[in-house]
């Protein structure tokens, strides 16, 4: 197994340009995208049609306590007219006992606004009944959001969860494509019939497999984790120091994607039809399983349903469990054991495809 | 030493191999002769354990093969007939490549490559990444990578298509010194009956998935023994010659051939005399005419109809 196994490395830094093209594309993708994102205030357009003046600002002052976001005060029609042009995407009003929000288009930056102005209220609005009933009794409250719009869950509240998720997205996105072209290896060996004189000599096709399989997760592997450090040296992402459970759900989401590649190599055989195929699959795969936005701005049923058997989604899911939720290995089972089964089912009917294959291009 | 019996591989409905019986003794050089698409890769692909057939046995020194292939896969060696290749690699990473699969290691395995560098006279070059190679250079070392275990068996698959006649030559040669020197047991296939007939020792003809002969050169050429084979050259092809040729009593097949045609017929007659007269009456010119001795290309139109190369 060793002897195949060093080949493929040997193979690999004869010709590395493919992992590294893809390790940079990671750190760019990222970098432009989840670097700006990550770092820009994001900047609301206020405005009252009921509260004075001072009011309005007196509320602006406490919802840009945290100068996460910009609260900046306009008007209705400005505010109007701008979400009819399509230059805002949506804006804030406030009342005296409640806000809303215009919405012109849905926007992934909602979630967290919304979360951010409901706490805000809330605490506001608390405080204001304790000082009315003088802290006698306890205080309901309640939730004063007048919205169409779903809130975000709780990863996605955080100013923290988008960039991180787009780091994880894309570093899982872009192993996809590494991996899954790295293994079209297989498939040229298979072709140009190095793959034979290997099943020719004593070596079992066990060891074969093991030694091919374990060189592509180890790729997978080795670039995902050289990204994270990468992007947390360059970006100052930090995913914390949950290791055990990121590698956790990084050992099953690359071994799911290796079983993957053999069930995509069992079904075309052909290195050109691969070139095609993988770019699709990988690229749909993030887009469904919400590498590209998050699933909370998804609700078609059917999409959501597909999204469930998308290994990148579990993987994410599990990534997000582990540094958001600082989650343990046991509290992350469901999205591990999914990743784990989707590997297995993958794998058994890859390798039993790849197998006929074989024996058709014997002929 | 190494026999099929009765070997069929089925795809579905398609019968790729048909019964196919054959042995190789110990030291022998023995030829598998056909055209594209007669079975030969498909029967070498299940005596060397790549692939299972539908029925039949394989058996080497008496043992079954199919069930037990570990002790043939140790002395077995097979020449692929595409370039089977690490070409990113060079020519010593991919003997060390091989040569470690077989168990090979340390100064034995430095020694072998050595050697076997030097009999496909590649030590020169042995640095280089092979898809830098001329195409007689990757040929071979397709055939040295082979080499590096000291097979007993050598099962080579068409081992010089698509190169010069310099390399073709030169594999030729290295192949003739394998078996009479090493005592190497060589299964060759090709569709090239001129390097059958100069390699081996027995040759079994192929068509359709079946052999449909088999033997030594000569006994293979027996079969035309009381036939002769006339070329005919014209100045101009014409069908009506060819016709009228088709129908003379004597004539068994007639192919045309470049500028004329090929006549297979009976000996003994006076064919010849007839062919002029043929020709006159379909006012064709004859350039040349030359009566041949059958070779094993006559002996497969002969059973088949087709040439090899058809």
């Amino acid at each position: 197994m060793w002897t195949v196994f060093k080949l493929q490395w040997q193979r690999l830094f004869k010709k590395p340009l493919l992992v590294l093209f893809f390790l940079g594309l990671t750190v760019l993708f990222v970098y432009f995208m989840g670097g700006s994102q990550g770092n820009q205030q994001i900047t609301v357009r206020t405005f009252s049609q009921e509260l004075s003046s001072e009011e309005l600002d007196e509320w602006l002052a406490k919802l840009n306590e945290d100068d996460t976001f910009i609260f900046e005060e306009s008007d209705y029609d400005t505010v109007y007219e701008r979400i009819r042009m399509n230059k805002t995407a949506f804006a804030l009003e406030l009342n005296e006992d409640d806000y809303r929000f215009l919405v012109g288009r849905e926007n992934i930056e909602m979630s967290p606004i919304i979360q951010h102005v409901d706490q805000i209220f809330t605490r506001e609005k608390r405080l204001s009944a304790i000082a009315q009933n003088d802290g006698a009794d306890p205080v309901e409250v309640e939730t004063f959001i007048t919205l169409n719009t779903e809130a975000g869950n709780e990863e996605a509240a955080t100013n923290q969860a988008y960039p991180i998720m787009l780091l994880v997205g894309m570093t899982f996105f872009f192993s996809i494509f590494s991996i899954l072209l790295l293994m079209i290896n297989l498939v040229e060996e298979k072709k140009t019939g190095t793959w034979n004189r290997l099943i020719f000599s004593p070596l079992s096709k066990t060891t074969i497999y093991l030694g091919q399989l374990l060189h592509y997760f180890l790729v997978g592997l080795f670039q995902i984790g050289l990204a994270f450090v990468i992007l947390d040296a360059l970006l100052g992402i930090s995913l914390g120091n949950n290791y055990m459970a990121m590698l956790v759900v990084t050992v099953s989401f690359v071994f799911a994607i290796v079983s993957l590649g053999l069930l995509i190599i069992g079904l075309v055989s052909s290195p050109q039809q691969l070139q095609v195929v993988i770019p699709i699959v990988a690229t749909s795969m993030a887009m469904l399983g919400g590498a590209f936005w998050p699933l909370e701005v998804v609700s078609n049923r059917i999409l959501l349903f597909l999204a469930e058997l998308m290994p990148i989604k579990h993987g994410i899911q599990g990534m997000m469990g582990a540094v958001i939720q600082n989650r343990g290995v046991t509290e992350l089972l469901e999205p591990v054991s999914a990743l784990l089964l989707m590997g297995v089912l993958f794998m058994g009917i890859g390798l039993n495809l790849m197998e006929r294959v074989s024996e058709k291009r014997s002929i | 030493m190494l026999e099929t019996k009765a070997l069929t591989k089925k795809f579905k409905s398609y019968e790729a191999v048909s019964n196919v019986s054959l042995y190789l003794e110990e030291g022998e050089s023995v030829g598998l002769l056909g055209p594209n698409g007669a079975g030969k890769s498909t029967t070498i692909s299940m005596m060397s354990t790549l692939l299972p057939p539908t029925s039949g046995e394989v058996r080497y020194n008496g043992v079954d093969a199919l069930n037990k292939p570990q002790e043939l896969r140790r002395v077995l060696g097979v020449v692929p007939q595409e370039i089977a290749l690490y070409e990113e690699l060079t020519a010593y990473e991919n003997m060390k490549f091989f040569g470690r699969i077989y168990g090979l290691k340390g100064q034995k395995l430095e020694q072998r490559i050595k050697e076997v560098l030097e009999l496909i006279g590649l030590t020169e070059r042995s640095k280089d990444r092979v898809e830098t190679y001329s195409g007689g250079m990757k040929r071979r070392i397709n055939i040295g990578v082979t080499l590096l275990h000291e097979p007993r068996v050598l099962i080579m698959d068409e081992p010089t298509v698509g190169i010069d006649p310099q390399s073709r030559n030169y594999i030729l040669e290295m192949i003739r010194r394998l078996n009479r020197e090493k005592d190497m047991t060589i299964l060759y296939t090709s569709h090239y009956m001129e390097e059958v007939e100069k390699l081996c020792d027995r040759i079994y003809i192929m068509d359709h998935g079946e052999i449909i002969a088999s033997g030594t050169n000569q006994e293979l050429k027996n079969i035309l023994a009381n036939d002769e084979t006339i070329r005919i050259d014209v100045e101009t092809l014409s069908k009506d010659f060819a016709d009228r040729l088709s129908s003379h009593d004597v004539v068994q097949k007639v192919t045309q051939e470049g500028t004329g045609y090929k006549v297979i017929a009976t000996k003994g007659d006076d064919l010849l005399g007839d062919v002029f007269e043929l020709a006159k009456r379909s006012h064709t010119k004859i350039t040349s005419v030359v009566v041949q001795t059958p070779t094993l290309e006559d002996v497969f139109l002969h059973l088949t109809g087709r040439t090899l190369r058809d």
